[in-house]
């Protein structure tokens, strides 16, 4: 009797320590995001970005216009009816760290595509693990040629990969144009001493050649140790029509500065980035004509315009034009894809995603076969714009609609 | 900047990685003050010193003095102070570049350009290497020197010791302080903006060695010609490079520091 007793007990004892586990796993399941991911309720978009380190300014913009785009995407209702959320891992501009960000969001959080990176090693890193996940990546910003390289040769392994920002051609050729417009016959390029402007410089020299307009002076300046003095003094003295200076960066803030010392009739050009931002032009000389050029500005669209007018209301100061708009039109992109496939799955979003046609702030985005969104100065290409800064704000002077 | 990272070298005896943090309060400091129309750069330099100083001391106080016996700790942790300092000032004042606008500068004969602030910051680093010279050499710098030659002996003199090393790491901060006000209208503000002025400062004081003021002057005014000079001679891109290369052939040849290689330090 004693033994049916203490046998009856056992079980009895057991559903103590039972309840408490799964009152314990019950807890450890609503809290961990991996685990609510999995609830087909939200759709998750993985945002790769810098918000530490020294392209903290670029990456906190990135994210900022991601969430505005996010938060448009809900208000038309969503993605089949379900709410979209970002998730973003902090890359601070390292390869390795985008890398494991990128497939931590994939693995962990389980978004449904990626939206990143900024800079164009650490995306050439997080497309691998987008490849190997069979993830859509959207490359908003990232300009090498190797991403679409990488499609085009091995379209099996990277089909998941677009880029919604401009090539560097489609970069040289855009500036082309604007160079023939203002005029110009020779100019000087000047940058930070890395990949991405080097390969812009000489694309730019190759391209403009044809137009007859020819570098006077070129110059990569060391991010470390910047000599703007030396490097102000020389451009001018070479006597060109304009200085484009290739830096996003605030270190063109300081190198217009003196630049405005030694030769303050000199137009410069801003390939894009912090020139764009007001509170900065707004402390620059504007005794020779500062120009920006940028993917969309206000009044270039109804869609650019309202754009602007969501961003500034929301983040109190316009964007600049760049590295904000891209990411925006990149999500932007991605819901409309979703839409039209009427599903998230990688494999019905990349044919989509390959013969649409996706609005967007800088206007309507297409991509080629290699996967990249048509930007220069053809017929239905995405044409970007240039401004010019005057007291007071910025005139929209190349191409006029 | 250099000669306060000197005078903590010499008399803390710490390498002070927070000081280009410092610097970059100072820049926003002479920004806040711009944005409310006070544009002087002196009232900027002296407003941030003021700041600086009371951080200073309130970390030399509260951490550098406790932790100084632990030689690796410190350099992490005033490592670890900068970045926090970063990351506030992301918070405060945005990840973005602010700028403050420079006045025309003035166009001499032969195209001549001098700016402003420019000869605003070279007078004032000049006044203040000066004072800090004066005071070093005279009654006053006693103590300091003594506290840099041997700490017991200056304690069983009667000096309070602890006292002093916190208020010379305050004052130094409040010279990296004023540097980043001075020099803020040249390029833009941003948190991570005192990183390089760091580096720079390091090796000024390495090169120079921590004993004369004048050497640090003048090394930190040749760096910069040499600097020019190599990016206008070789390549902008090499300026970098040919500076560091530069400071390690120095030091490789007199790892004591250039003053010895005057003779005058033993």
């Amino acid at each position: 009797m004693a033994t049916s007793r203490s046998l009856l007990r056992f079980p009895l004892r057991l559903i103590g320590p039972a309840m408490l586990f799964l009152h314990f796993f019950s807890i450890v399941f609503s809290a961990n995001p991996a685990f609510a991911a999995s609830r087909p309720d939200t759709l998750k978009i993985g945002v790769l970005a810098p918000l530490s380190g020294p392209y903290a300014a670029g990456g906190t913009s990135f994210v900022q216009a991601a969430k505005l785009a996010v938060e448009q995407v809900n208000a038309e209702g969503g993605v089949f009816g379900q709410p979209v959320t970002i998730v973003v891992g902090d890359t601070q501009g390292r390869v390795d760290v985008a890398k494991a960000e990128a497939l931590r969001l994939v693995s962990r959080e389980k978004v449904a595509a990626l939206v990143g990176a900024y800079l164009s090693e650490e995306t050439v890193g997080a497309m691998e693990v987008a490849a190997a996940q069979r993830t859509v990546l959207l490359v908003p910003v990232a300009a090498t040629a190797e991403i679409t390289d990488k499609v085009r040769k091995e379209y099996a392994r990277y089909r998941y990969i677009f880029r919604v920002g401009y090539s560097l051609p489609q970069w040289a050729e855009m500036i082309g144009a604007f160079l023939s417009d203002r005029k110009v016959r020779r100019y000087a390029f000047v940058g930070a001493g890395i990949r991405w402007n080097r390969e812009l410089g000489e694309t730019l020299d190759r391209l403009v050649a044809p137009r007859g307009i020819t570098p006077a002076y070129t110059a990569y300046y060391s991010p470390g140790n910047p000599a703007f003095d030396t490097v102000a003094v020389a451009a001018a003295a070479a006597s060109p029509d304009i200085v484009i200076l290739a830096d996003p960066g605030r270190n063109s803030v300081s190198f217009l500065k003196r630049l405005r010392e030694v030769a303050p009739a000199l137009p410069a050009l801003s390939v894009g980035g912090a020139l764009g931002d007001v509170r900065l032009a707004a402390s620059v000389p504007l005794s020779a004509p500062v120009y920006v050029q940028a993917a969309a500005w206000r009044g270039v669209s109804p869609a650019a315009t309202a754009y602007v007018e969501r961003y500034e209301r929301r983040y109190g100061a316009p964007p600049v034009g760049y590295s904000d708009t891209l990411p925006y039109d990149a999500v932007m992109v991605l819901a409309a894809a979703w839409r039209k496939a009427g599903s998230a799955a990688s494999e019905a979003v990349v044919p989509v995603l390959e013969h649409g046609t996706f609005a967007g702030a800088a206007g309507h985005y297409r991509f080629d076969t290699a996967h990249q969104a048509i930007w220069g100065t053809e017929p239905g290409a995405l044409r970007g714009t240039f401004v010019r800064w005057e007291r007071g704000g910025a005139r929209i002077v190349f191409p006029l609609r | 900047m250099a000669a306060g990272m000197a005078l903590i070298l010499g008399v803390v005896k710490v390498i002070n990685l927070s000081h280009g943090a410092f610097f970059t309060l100072g820049a926003y400091v002479a920004y806040a003050l711009a944005e409310r129309g006070v544009g002087t750069p002196l009232a900027a330099a002296s407003l941030a010193a003021v700041i600086a100083f009371a951080f200073g001391v309130f970390l030399g106080k509260s951490f550098v003095n406790p932790v100084r016996s632990h030689p690796f700790a410190l350099p992490v942790g005033t490592l670890a102070c900068a970045l926090l300092f970063e990351q506030a000032a992301q918070m405060v004042w945005g990840p973005h570049p602010l700028s403050i606008e420079a006045d025309a500068p003035w166009i001499g004969p032969g195209g001549l350009v001098v700016r402003r602030w420019g000869v605003i910051a070279f007078l004032s680093s000049a006044t203040l290497l000066g004072g800090l010279q004066w005071i070093l050499s005279a009654r006053p710098g006693l103590p300091l020197r003594l506290i840099a030659e041997d700490e017991e002996i200056a304690g069983s003199l009667g000096m309070d010791v602890e006292t002093i090393r916190y208020l010379t790491f305050g004052g130094a901060c409040a010279m990296a302080a004023a540097a980043g006000a001075l020099l803020s209208p040249s390029g833009a503000v941003t948190p991570t903006m005192g990183r390089a002025p760091l580096l720079l400062s390091l090796v000024v004081v390495i090169v120079a060695g921590m004993d004369s003021v004048p050497t640090i002057f003048l090394l930190s005014i040749g760096l910069g010609i040499f600097g020019n000079a190599c990016a206008w001679f070789l390549s902008p891109q090499w300026s970098y490079i040919a500076l560091l290369a530069a400071v390690c052939l120095l030091l490789s040849a007199r790892p004591e520091g250039i003053v010895a290689l005057s003779g005058r330090r033993d």
